[in-house]
């Protein structure tokens, strides 16, 4: 039931989305968020939103997977939305009883923050929905290089990340067969307060720490075999190449980026 | 291609006061080029060290090797020497690194700095060589056991290595893919010229090399071609090693044949389709073959417990939906020992755990004392209690500070007092011939077998009616197989208990049980009294399964005109049925 684990929530489909190389997505994602913030009427909102929606379409990814996303931040939306609405104060009453006063401008700005939030997390989905955790990873790795010489690690970052990747299907395959070893031998995972509760899982996390070093030590001894010396005179295969596509996508970001400003600057 | 002189190497975590024990002592190895070299020996003998001294993962402490003429003591000649002697261990989980099958060949040649058109036509290769290609794009957890070691086989072949170093490659995979693993390896010995140092647990693994090594307290103890080790049988069994079952029936008869006066056999049969020729040759054919004996089946004991229609649907109405179990019907008899055989993926690990209600069907249902086990949750435990399930590799469950305390967390499980606590965890580590004195000891300070053994007294502890045991003896070397094999033995008669062993392996299965229950794709294809299930020997070769060979062996001579019993599984048995056909061969003769 655990075999066929998907991590992250990668919809792999074939789309000029999908092909673009993952750093452009990666920047183009960053530009969309700084967007949002440079943002400040409902013009710029809209044409934010539109264009959103665009990416979305050519994508393929059906809506509801990207709708997901908006459900883990459901709470801070309103709880912001909520503080924006009774705490703002304008020059038009909207409604007033007892001590709670609501101005157009709260509602107003509680629509636009909410909107933001939202656009947001929907145009991160499309990234992690659109590029497979690997490509993530690599292309992390080569935005980060330039600040290797500040010291970042950036190719022990991204190795990280492969390596947890590659093993979190591997551990949680393991967990669930230790957890029903366990309940073989009359643990009960499932009952009891939350001493207990927190009491019960011992027997299945030092089994789980001890396996996970086991797996790291050899896994260690595994890479040094094969000539694994850090990103010393390290090659790849699968090289990153800007394509044509990626020109004009890079051109529609600008595009867009620029429209965007002249939009806050000119008619909001 | 490798040479070692005078070998010597310490671990370095010695205890205050001990003398060092050296892992290599004064150790001479060479091997040649295009050579297939086989090391053997118990666990602890310094096989796996040497093995890391041919990679440069470890460096001698005292004399020298050279691989491919590099010192490894150099520490300029290590990246040389690694690419050139690549290595592939034992768990084939443990050693792919990245997400995509193809991303880990990729690894090896990209960490030398290969350019990447180049690396992509050294992974379609080194894929091909492996017969892996149409998976280069699959998630490595969604391979089987075999297939994973022959992409970390294909990760090291990426490399262009002269030599690959296998260690214990074989021992966490099933009999399917031992074979896919054997066969690759030996393909690439015999059609690249790759030279191979294979180190393994099984014998008959190493009658396929060209040159066996034994080690023993990091020493080299014998040395020669299969045919000429595997001579020496008792040599072997004081090692902790056996000789193939084949080798040690050959030899069997020869000492009888010696002491009735009559000519032997030749010496040196490395696998039963020898032995066969070789007795063929001599032995008398009778002239009717009697069809097979089938001793009846189904005896009257009542059932304890009961599959009656049992389907289960993993992932039901996924994309990913897959039917374990199919319709299967099946009883236990009290007092019975039975085992359950069927390879990876049959079903037979879920058909177990359903028996003590670890998963629940999807239609159908198991009874227990005629009860359903899934029919009252508050009873949930107690079904648990009286079907104690022994997990493969159990000893990854242990977690207590002491072995006493880690048996005891079955029956505290049970709210059961002190004192009975007491005397069910003495019980339970006796049955399994482990004594006080390590009660109080770290169960992680254990040797391997007292460590799975510690972690089958865990469940014997919650004192159940039947025990199940998933592959007690997989990755363990043949003493340990033995040793564990005959205290299951012991201990169905001493507590009697109803036993079941789960195995891939029909040798282990079959000399021991009452009854063979043969499981494939979901089902029950065979069930019965050995003799009678083995008769069924090419549906089972079918499935992936052999019989046992001295079973394999009485086979082929009825095939041939011999008149012999077909329920043999031991080397003694098949050695009393076979000597009367020689000495009436020798006497027609005369």
């Amino acid at each position: 039931m655990i075999a066929n684990i998907t991590i992250g929530q990668y919809y792999p489909a074939d789309s000029t989305v999908h092909a673009l190389d993952p750093r452009l997505k990666l920047l183009a994602v960053l530009v969309y968020i700084a967007s949002l913030f440079v943002a400040k009427g409902p013009a710029n909102y809209v044409i934010a939103a539109i264009c959103l929606g665009a990416v979305v379409a050519i994508s393929g990814v059906p809506i509801k997977f990207i709708v997901k996303g908006i459900k883990g931040i459901l709470f801070l939306m309103l709880f912001t939305a909520g503080l924006h609405i009774f705490f703002t104060t304008g020059d038009t009453l909207l409604f007033s009883a007892w001590f709670i006063k609501i101005y157009l401008e709260g509602v107003t700005t509680a629509l636009l923050m909410g909107s933001r939030l939202i656009l947001l997390v929907m145009a991160s989905s499309v990234l992690t929905l659109t590029t497979s955790p690997l490509e993530l990873a690599d292309a992390l790795e080569r935005v980060l290089k330039p600040f290797k010489r500040i010291g970042l690690p950036a190719h022990e970052i991204a190795m990280m990340m492969t390596i947890a990747l590659r093993f979190i299907p591997t551990l949680i395959e393991e967990m669930d067969k230790i957890m029903k070893a366990q309940t073989a031998r009359g643990a009960d995972f499932d009952t009891g307060g939350l001493v207990k509760k927190a009491k019960s899982l011992i027997p299945l996390l030092v089994p789980l720490f001890i396996s996970s070093f086991r797996r790291a030590d050899d896994l260690a001894m595994a890479m040094e075999a094969r000539c694994y010396r850090g990103d010393i005179n390290r090659t790849r295969m699968n090289t990153l190449k800007m394509s044509r596509t990626d020109f004009w996508a890079m051109g529609v970001l600008a595009l867009y980026l620029g429209i965007i400003i002249v939009v806050r600057i000119f008619f909001e | 291609m490798v040479k070692g002189k005078g070998l010597k190497f310490f671990y370095s975590a010695q205890e205050e006061g001990e003398t060092p024990k050296p892992a290599l002592d004064q150790l001479d190895i060479s091997v040649k080029k295009g050579e297939f070299l086989a090391i053997l020996g118990r666990n602890g003998s310094g096989k796996s060290t040497l093995a890391k001294h041919i990679n440069a993962l470890l460096l001698p402490s005292e004399g020298t090797i050279l691989i491919n003429g590099l010192d490894s003591l150099d520490e300029k000649n290590v990246w040389g020497i690694r690419q050139s002697a690549g290595m592939v261990f034992q768990n084939p989980d443990n050693q792919i690194i990245a997400t995509l099958v193809e991303e880990d060949v990729a690894f090896g040649p990209e960490n030398l700095g290969v350019e990447p058109s180049e690396i992509r036509e050294r992974v379609s290769e080194s894929l091909a060589a492996v017969n892996m290609s149409e998976y280069k794009k699959s998630a490595p957890h969604n391979l089987s056991g075999g297939q994973k070691q022959r992409v970390a086989i294909a990760g090291v072949l990426a490399m262009k290595p002269k030599c690959i170093v296998l260690d214990e490659p074989t021992a966490m995979l099933d009999p399917s893919g031992r074979k896919e693993v054997m066969d690759t390896v030996m393909r690439l010995n015999k059609e690249e010229g790759i030279t191979i140092v294979f180190i393994t647990h099984f014998m008959e693994e190493a009658a396929k090399a060209d040159r066996v090594v034994v080690m023993d307290e990091g020493k080299i103890v014998m040395e020669g071609p299969p045919r000429e080790v595997f001579q020496q049988p008792e040599r072997l069994r004081s090692l902790g090693l056996d000789a193939p079952q084949a080798t040690e029936l050959v030899i069997a008869l020869n000492k009888d044949l010696e002491g009735l006066g009559l000519p032997l056999l030749p010496p040196g049969i490395l696998d039963m389709d020898e032995a066969l020729e070789a007795i063929a040759l001599r032995a008398k054919a009778s002239e009717s073959v009697e069809s097979a004996p089938v001793s009846p089946s189904g005896d009257s004991a009542p059932a304890l417990m009961k599959a009656e229609n049992v389907t289960f649907i993993y992932n039901e109405g996924s994309a990913f939906e897959k039917k374990a179990l199919d319709d299967v019907s099946l009883e236990i008899k009290k007092g019975e020992f039975a085992g359950l055989i069927g390879h990876t993926g049959s079903g037979k690990s879920t058909l177990i755990q359903h028996f003590n209600a670890l998963m629940k069907p999807t239609s159908g249902r198991i009874t227990l004392s005629g009860e359903d086990v899934n029919g009252d949750k508050s009873k949930l435990k107690s079904v648990r209690q009286r079907v104690g399930l022994v997990f493969q590799y159990p000893e990854h469950q242990l977690f207590e500070m002491t072995v006493f305390k880690d048996v005891a967390f079955g029956p505290q499980s049970l709210g059961l007092s002190q004192s009975e606590i007491k005397e069910r965890v003495s019980k339970a580590l006796a049955a399994v011939g482990l004594g006080e004195d390590v009660y109080e000891k770290s169960p992680f300070d254990l040797s391997g077998g007292q460590k799975r053994r510690a972690a089958i007294a865990g469940v014997l502890a919650m004192q159940p009616e039947i025990l199940i045991l998933d592959e007690p003896t997989a990755g363990l070397d043949p003493k340990g197989r033995d040793e564990i094999l005959g205290q299951i033995s012991r201990m169905r008669e001493e507590l009697n208990i109803t036993v079941i062993l789960v195995s891939h392996c029909m040798e282990e299965v079959a000399e021991r049980v009452d009854r063979v229950i043969v499981a494939n794709k979901g089902k029950i294809a065979f069930q019965g009294p050995p003799g009678e299930v083995f008769s069924h020997a090419d549906e089972l070769a079918e499935m992936g399964l052999a019989v046992p060979q001295p079973a394999y062996l009485m086979r082929r001579m009825r095939q041939r005109g011999f008149s012999v019993p077909e329920a043999v599984f031991t080397v003694e048995e098949a050695k009393a049925a076979i000597l009367p056909l020689l000495a009436a061969g020798q006497g027609g003769s005369n």
